[in-house]
């Protein structure tokens, strides 16, 4: 079996899998770690349709389909940043009706495209065997970029994800480090299109950062965590399509929430909480 | 001579057509503590948030001299420490004590630098003012309200600003923890020289070093003077539109809720 794995690792296309697999389970990962901090799953949710729209959109008028579907991130970050600035509006509501449109548009795409559909439907789940040289190229720019991003701005991003409000009175740029996530999640998901494609994607932007959530009270190891459990899930979930020849998205969505349930059952985290609310110290605020 | 640290000339609010701030004007000057008193509703959140550039306003405010609108270069808004009510914080969200009290330093230092040995015993020096150091290494999701609140005092005060707005940052703590808290915040006026700005609707639970009250109602400003003529029986049921009765004790003025 083992010989069998790395005798088709010899294969260009399956070289490509597994690197585009890896960048997309830490480049996922990373995004998931603001995304569950940030309590933001309808962004996620409304950028990977807004991708997969966009791709489609693209088909229908013979553009680079992640060329399209990065623009309609983009235009959908320009219209969710602001919202979210603003008091007098609730962004779920809006989020909700945003995402349900975005999926109205890729269907309504799907609909009328006359040529095979093939191709939408992979943008849908995703298709690791056919990536191209381009593809994994662009995926490496986007996961460097994202990782920079991290680096970089890592006491900013800490201030930001524990409260914006406060981060800004600070002095903390909140605003540029919550629009480059913006951008980043845009080009995170558009750029991932052809590994996981626009639907399954959505799973690595929640589990990786909700498993690091069961495990860890430290950023940086919360980071880590995420990283090397949606790299699992996509390593993983590779092998497992191909020994058990299933569809290899359903399979990395499958690891990633098994890993999820793993980290949730022996989290050290829950037992810490659980005894503190068992043994309340009211004295605390008192001291 | 104290000099003005904040001017508000006619400065209103519009929040989905209405005026939840009426033409307010309001002069702050440098080692104040002023309290912000009105029944809920009145706009005190609203005040503080115009001050610390969180909301867009109609008027003209001046900060340290300088005419600002609700967009905040960084150096006015290091100059501004903002202590907002208790807000939950998970307790599985991965800060530590100590590192809540050092985002404190994050817009300080800049970008691409991080806080040195200069800003850690700073922080370890608050900490211990407010008697929380033995806390630094707990999760801050973990603490009770009135010990979040002591790092979110640490915290603004880290930042080493000129002016602090404290909004309602007793609310919803135990009577014991209040008036910790409230003590707090005359040692922290008496020793690092600073004007503060305290939004609060509780009249007992004032900071001794409070000297100004400013009242609000209907988005309006009803009063702004010595606090001993605010807490007055019939300024305050004029106010809140209930009776209420004050008295004093140990040279101190309360208020009976009848």
């Amino acid at each position: 079996m083992v010989e069998q794995l790395l005798d088709i690792l010899s294969y260009p296309p399956i070289q490509r899998a597994v690197i585009a697999c890896v960048l997309c389970g830490a480049s996922c990962a990373l995004l998931s770690v603001f995304v569950v901090l940030m309590k933001m799953p309808l962004i996620g949710v409304s950028m990977s349709h807004a991708a997969f729209a966009g791709a489609v959109l693209g088909l229908l008028l013979g553009i680079n389909p992640f060329l399209s579907g990065f623009i309609l991130c983009l235009l959908v970050a320009a219209v969710l940043g602001p919202l979210s600035d603003r008091a007098d509006i609730a962004p779920e509501n809006l989020l909700g009706i945003l995402f349900s449109f975005l999926m109205g548009i890729a269907f309504l795409g799907m609909g009328i495209l006359t040529q095979t559909k093939a191709g939408a439907l992979n943008l849908m789940w995703g298709s690791l065997l056919s990536l191209s040289e381009t593809d994994v190229w662009v995926l490496t720019a986007v996961t460097a970029v994202l990782i920079l991003f991290v680096i970089l701005f890592f006491k900013e991003i800490r201030a930001v994800l524990f409260n914006r409000r406060v981060a800004a009175s600070a002095g903390v740029p909140e605003r540029m480090i919550y629009y480059m996530l913006l951008f980043l999640t845009g080009a995170v998901v558009s750029s991932n299109l052809a590994t996981v494609g626009g639907l399954l994607i959505f799973a690595l932007l929640v589990q990786p950062g909700a498993t690091a959530l069961q495990l860890t009270y430290n950023l940086k190891s919360f980071f880590w965590i995420s990283a090397i459990s949606g790299i699992l899930a996509c390593a993983l979930g590779l092998v497992v399509s191909y020994i058990f020849d299933i569809p290899s998205g359903a399979s990395v969505v499958l690891i990633a929430t098994l890993l999820f349930a793993l980290a949730f059952l022996f989290s050290p985290k829950r037992r810490l909480i659980k005894r503190n609310e068992r043994n309340p110290s009211y004295e605390n605020d008192v001291r | 001579m104290t000099q003005d640290i904040l001017t508000l000339k006619d400065v209103s609010v519009r929040k989905q057509k209405t005026l939840v701030l009426k033409g307010i004007h309001l002069r702050l000057s440098e080692n104040e503590f002023v309290g912000v008193i009105g029944p809920n509703g009145a706009g005190k959140t609203t005040l503080l948030n115009v001050i610390a550039g969180f909301e867009e306003f109609a008027g003209e405010l001046h900060v340290f001299g300088r005419k600002e609108t609700w967009k905040r270069v960084r150096r006015t808004r290091l100059r501004i420490g903002y202590v907002p009510q208790l807000f939950p914080v998970d307790p599985g969200f991965p800060i530590l004590a100590a590192e809540a009290v050092m985002t404190g330093a994050v817009g300080r230092v800049g970008l691409f630098r991080n806080p040195g040995i200069k800003e850690h015993a700073e922080a370890v020096r608050l900490m211990e003012m407010m008697r929380i150091a033995h806390l630094a290494s707990r999760p801050l999701g973990q603490l009770s309200g009135g010990e979040r609140q002591k790092i979110s005092l640490a915290r603004a005060i880290l930042q080493k600003p000129d002016v602090l707005l404290l909004d309602e940052p007793t609310a919803n703590l135990d009577i014991a923890v209040q008036k910790e808290v409230l003590n707090l915040m005359d040692e922290i006026s008496k020793r690092e020289a600073l004007t503060i700005l305290f939004v609060t609707h509780d009249f007992n639970m004032l900071p001794e070093r409070m000297r100004r009250v400013v009242m609000l109602k209907a988005g309006e400003k009803v009063f702004d003077g010595d606090i001993h003529k605010a807490l007055r029986s019939d300024t305050l049921s004029r106010l809140f539109q209930y009776p209420l009765e004050t008295f004093e004790r140990n040279g101190r003025r309360f208020v009976s809720y009848g």
